[in-house]
């Protein structure tokens, strides 16, 4: 009995990893299939990339800037044991709009949109909202999921693209204020370092994590049972969900655009 | 005449929790029809299976003789035309307006001009007795009292004018002259109307006053399904004691 009960555990995680995958499917499915009929409800999805992406400026903001800075200062100080510290440019341009801006961006204004989804149709669920949306002849996964999944998709990247901006203003700022490094000349190296296929790659990541955050905040809400506490726990499940998405995506990304770049 | 809706040897479960086991009854056209029985049984589960809002293992849940659980999306919203909820809560849309929550089902399946529906909307809320507060329909939810959000449930629920209405306990928590006024209501769509509505209730008045027949849910089932006259004279215990809030300290 002690000897089958870790394995009966581990068949029952590994039989609830693929419920999740399965359900998380089933719904982009539903939500691709029901999206592109009429009507578009594009009154719903701008509504939601306002909600979702016009009040996660303030929070980009900060993360565009300080990760700029604080990867450029990083950099300055390992290249100036080498003597290179005028390279800070070009060394912090591919980490920053390769990895670190898509990546930052979406484990905190991924997640923020994906836990505040989350809580919203979760206690849309448990309030039953969801029902009476059905009960009144129209389909949620039409006019819930598919207006979130379309904004955080679209979102991400527009954010990526601020983000990177920000990223670069940042790095500049330090590496004329810290190292020396003209903010002219840290901007010319960090532009010629940088290949189309730098921001390709940037984009397709954010874009990828866009969806998966909607697809997430959007399952994990429908999924919430009964009660103010299972809204919690939703939400929490949430993070944890999307931050391991992320983080596997962002790898098997990388390994993909990695030998192209 | 065939019913309108016909629940016949229906099983549903949640887990390793049986709700309903063999359950049959069935609801004429233009009746007023009402479920009681004691709190977590399952009564407003019964409530959606009859709308697809759940699905059932087997049986059948039967809207004029077509079956709810292999109806397709275009079959489904067509009976959610015709057959609308009131939810226990309210089920009121938080981010939407009154204005825009009860003419929901209106935008949905009409084509009626912003006025037609302002009209609609006002004699809606009349009707439920909201008409006297002439911003109501700009105001949201979250500024309504308890009763006023079940209330104005109600107007969203009969604004699309179904044939069926669902109530899910419409009177908790309303004072004894509203919940006059919704037992008032339910009659006269009845007769004006020959609305057929299915109501899931503790309130033994609007059961006995607005009732062409009543059921008790007991033990996973409907046994007991009469006029309310024969409901009250009915010896069973669990009947007589369930009617009349008689409690044992041995239940416990």
């Amino acid at each position: 009995m002690s000897v089958r009960r870790p394995f009966e555990y581990i068949g029952e995680a590994i039989r609830a990893g693929f419920d999740w995958a399965g359900g998380i499917s089933l719904l982009l499915g539903r939500s691709l299939i029901r999206g592109v009929q009429r009507p578009w409800g594009i009154y719903d999805v701008f509504s939601q990339i306002v909600a979702l992406g016009i009040r996660s400026l303030p929070l980009s903001t900060l993360m565009g800037v300080f990760v700029g800075m604080a990867l450029t200062w990083q950099f300055g100080e390992a290249l100036m044991g080498f003597g290179a510290k005028n390279a800070v440019g070009s060394a912090a341009a591919l980490a920053l709009v390769r990895e670190l801006v898509p990546t930052l961006m979406a484990l905190t204004i991924g997640a923020k949109i994906a836990t505040g989804v989350t809580a919203e149709l979760g206690s849309m669920k448990v309030s039953e909202q969801i029902d009476a949306i059905a009960s009144l002849g129209a389909d949620p996964i039409k006019k819930l999921v598919w207006p979130r999944l379309v904004a955080s998709t679209v979102t991400l990247p527009l954010l990526n693209i601020y983000g990177n901006v920000l990223a670069l203003i940042g790095g500049a700022f330090i590496a004329d204020l810290v190292f020396d490094v003209p903010a002219e000349y840290f901007y010319e190296t960090y532009i010629d370092e940088l290949y189309p296929m730098d921001y390709i790659s940037g984009l397709v990541k954010s874009f990828t994590f866009g969806l998966l955050v909607g697809l997430i905040g959007c399952y994990q809400g429908f999924q919430t049972k009964f009660g103010t506490e299972a809204v919690g726990i939703s939400t929490t499940n949430t993070v944890v969900a999307t931050s391991v998405a992320i983080i596997v995506f962002d790898f098997v990304l990388t390994t993909i655009f990695l030998p192209v770049g | 005449m065939a019913p309108i809706i016909e629940l016949r040897n229906v099983y549903k479960r949640f887990g390793d929790n049986i709700i309903y086991e063999d359950m049959s009854f069935a609801v004429e056209a233009g009746e007023t029809f009402t479920i009681i029985g004691g709190s977590g049984m399952g009564k407003s589960v019964c409530l959606k299976l009859m709308i697809g809002l759940l699905p059932y293992e087997a049986g059948h849940v039967l809207y004029r003789g077509k079956e709810v659980g292999e109806m397709d999306a275009e079959n489904l919203r067509e009976l959610r035309r015709n057959v609308a909820m009131v939810f226990q809560g309210g089920a009121l849309f938080d981010s939407m307006s009154v204005f825009d929550n009860v003419t929901y089902a209106l935008r949905e399946h009409t084509k009626m001009s912003d006025q037609e529906m302002l009209e609609r909307a006002r004699e809606c809320l009349d009707m439920v007795g909201l008409g006297y507060d002439k911003d109501i329909l700009y105001r949201m939810p979250a500024s309504l009292s308890g009763g006023m959000r079940k209330r104005a449930a109600l107007a969203r629920s009969i604004a699309i004018k179904p044939e069926v209405i669902l109530y899910d306990e419409p009177t908790t928590g309303l004072d004894p002259a509203n919940i006059e006024r919704i037992g008032h209501m339910i009659r006269k769509l009845q007769k004006e109307l020959g609305v057929t509505s299915i109501v899931v209730t503790h309130d033994m008045p609007i059961a006995w006053n607005c009732s062409n027949r009543v059921a008790m849910l007991w033990q996973r089932k409907f046994p007991y399904i009469g006029t309310p006259a024969e409901i009250q004279a009915n010896p069973a215990p669990e009947v007589h004691e369930f009617i009349n809030g008689i409690y044992h300290e041995d239940q416990d």
